[in-house]
């Protein structure tokens, strides 16, 4: 019934997109204090010349399962002190399934310039778009680089339920720098990515996610528009659901508790940004390690990526941009489980994932635009990590190239 | 051959020409903001939500104009952006819960007015609009 109701919501918002084009920030007062409104959704379309996309039907006529929505509502109730909250819900394929989620939550004191504090359910600093990922209005591309910020992965690193200290210390001579140290707990949605690739092992992931620390350090360089910098991230994952033994182990058809859990988890980032006028160009460099043991212990898997991407973009006018990018995935790694292993090399298409992509955005009214994407893929990644590609949805096999057709528009008030 | 260099130095001159003749914005403070001047660098962090004080540690609220030429000038010449890139900015901002959104006035006199006002208020307006009730804050 709920996910009924949240389609018809979602369906309505975005059949009057248009309309919501001149739908405009709310405004209304708690006392004498003002409490903002904001809200976005977009609406996607895609379709794929062989393969199927990112858990959607893309290969035959294309999938329009791509949908997301969140609304905000925040209040400065002092000089320094500010609190808010929103709601993000999506249904990209099998991912979200409109469940919706408190996207962020959490009240923020800033005592100076070089130091603040946040707590509550704080989207996580790392790397360039990390945090600002969902926002589409706000970015060129109608999906970010896949290599580093995949739509089906979203969750893995998106927040946590903890607490940031950040602050900027501006100097004389040699720039601006920023900092942001955190601490918490992620706690990932059911209905991400990860946990639908186990689904094809016989394995229901009921609960995903654990502490988390790490820290973000940026430096605005006396070049002007030249930002470089490095984030990392250190986790201690659980997961604990039901596993079927009969669907991967050959056992007993019957449902039996499943855990599993990170021996050693990480992410080191390393990122640029230079713009000027009109130009804009982004760089980023992950390494994400993950040493696990899987099916309650029996195996260890350890997964090595190192993704990274060069995007540029040049606004022609106020109303045309466009953009390109080369994202690179590969995938390396150890696998102890009988019958399983990685390709000997990383030109095998199971190891890597090279994506080209050219986009022009619209932007139709203030409030409302359009983005037009064509990618290009050479490889698939694999299936021990997800990466885009399920073999839920592609029962036939997965050829070793893809081309992409997204069409993305949207709105946000 | 020859009337088409002066063709294109014409243009040059008039280019020239026209970027300092649109240099005609000002930007205004609230009366209750001490400082008299504002750096190229701090206008920018304090218009693109990067930062919520001056150096000598008045807090301060950014004042925008929805559209019309000041205000694009006004991005042009102090952000180095244009109007969706900055609103994408500050989109990125309010999504992810790190600011709120800028209040946005329909013309110049009523950024003059609200600024007038409202402790901390800063904004922009055309050179030539009156500005009584506020100050003028120059930008180094």
């Amino acid at each position: 019934m709920r996910r009924i109701v949240l389609k018809i919501i979602a369906g309505g918002i975005l059949i009057a997109l248009p309309g919501a084009a001149s739908l405009r920030a709310q405004e209304f007062k708690v006392g004498s204090k003002t409490v903002q409104v904001h809200g976005f959704g977009t609406q996607g379309f895609i379709h794929t010349d062989a393969n199927n996309w990112l858990t959607m039907n893309t290969s035959n006529f294309g999938s329009g399962e791509f949908t997301d929505f969140g609304a905000n509502a925040s209040m400065q109730i002092t000089t320094h002190f500010r609190a808010g909250a929103q709601f993000y819900d999506r249904n990209v394929g099998q991912l979200g399934q409109w469940h919706p989620q408190l996207d962020w939550a959490f009240a923020d004191y800033k005592v100076k310039p070089w130091l603040g504090i946040r707590g509550g359910k704080v989207k996580t600093v790392l790397g360039l778009y990390n945090d600002t990922q969902d926002v589409d209005s706000a970015h060129t591309f109608a999906l970010l680089p896949q290599s580093i910020y995949s739509i089906d992965m979203r969750d893995a690193t998106l927040s946590h339920l903890g607490g940031d200290i950040y602050g900027t210390i501006k100097t004389r001579k040699i720039g601006k720098f920023s900092y942001t140290v955190y601490g918490g707990d992620r706690r990932d949605s059911i209905y991400g990515g990860y946990p639908y690739n186990l689904q094809i092992h016989g394995i229901h992931i009921q609960k995903y996610g654990g502490p988390v620390v790490g820290g973000d350090l940026r430096w605005q360089t006396p070049l002007a528009g030249l930002m470089v910098g490095a984030s990392r991230l250190n986790e201690t994952i659980t997961g604990t659901g039901q596993l079927n033994p009969s669907v991967a182990l050959g056992g007993p058809n019957v449902l039996v508790p499943y855990e599993e859990h990170s021996n050693k988890d990480y992410v080191n980032q390393f990122y640029g940004t230079y713009g000027k006028g009109n130009l804009r160009l982004d760089s980023e460099y992950r390494r994400y390690y993950r040493n696990q043991q899987i099916f309650s212990g029996a195996f260890n898997v350890v997964v090595d990526l190192r993704p990274w991407y060069l995007a540029g973009s040049y606004r022609i006018n106020n109303w045309l941009e466009f953009g390109s990018y080369y994202s690179h995935f590969t995938i390396s790694g150890t696998i102890d489980v009988p019958g399983q292993s990685f390709a000997a090399s990383v030109s095998d298409p199971s190891r890597h994932l090279y994506d080209k992509a050219v986009t022009a955005r619209f932007d139709l009214k203030n409030h409302w635009y359009a983005k037009v994407e064509g990618h290009f893929m050479d490889g698939y990644g694999g299936y021990y990590y997800p990466d885009g590609f399920y073999p839920q949805v592609n029962p036939q096999g997965v050829s070793p190239n893809t081309n992409a057709l997204v069409v993305r528009t949207g709105f946000s008030f | 051959m020859k009337n088409s260099r002066y063709g294109i130095l014409l243009l040059a001159a008039a280019s020239i020409f026209a970027i300092h003749a649109k240099a005609q914005v000002i930007v205004i403070a609230n009366p209750g903001v001490k400082a008299t001047e504002i750096s190229k660098s701090d206008l920018r962090d304090v218009f693109t939500g990067n930062a919520t004080s001056l150096p000598g540690g008045a807090n301060v609220v950014p004042i925008l104009l929805k559209a019309g030429t000041v205000h694009e000038e006004f991005l042009q010449v102090y952000i180095g952006k244009s109007d969706s890139s900055y609103r994408a900015g500050w989109r990125s901002l309010v999504f992810s819960g790190q600011a709120s959104m800028p209040k946005s006035l329909d013309g110049d006199a009523a950024v003059v007015e609200f600024v007038a006002h409202n402790a901390g208020a800063i904004g922009y307006i055309g050179k030539t609009t009156p500005h009584d009730g506020v100050k003028v804050l120059t930008v180094k």
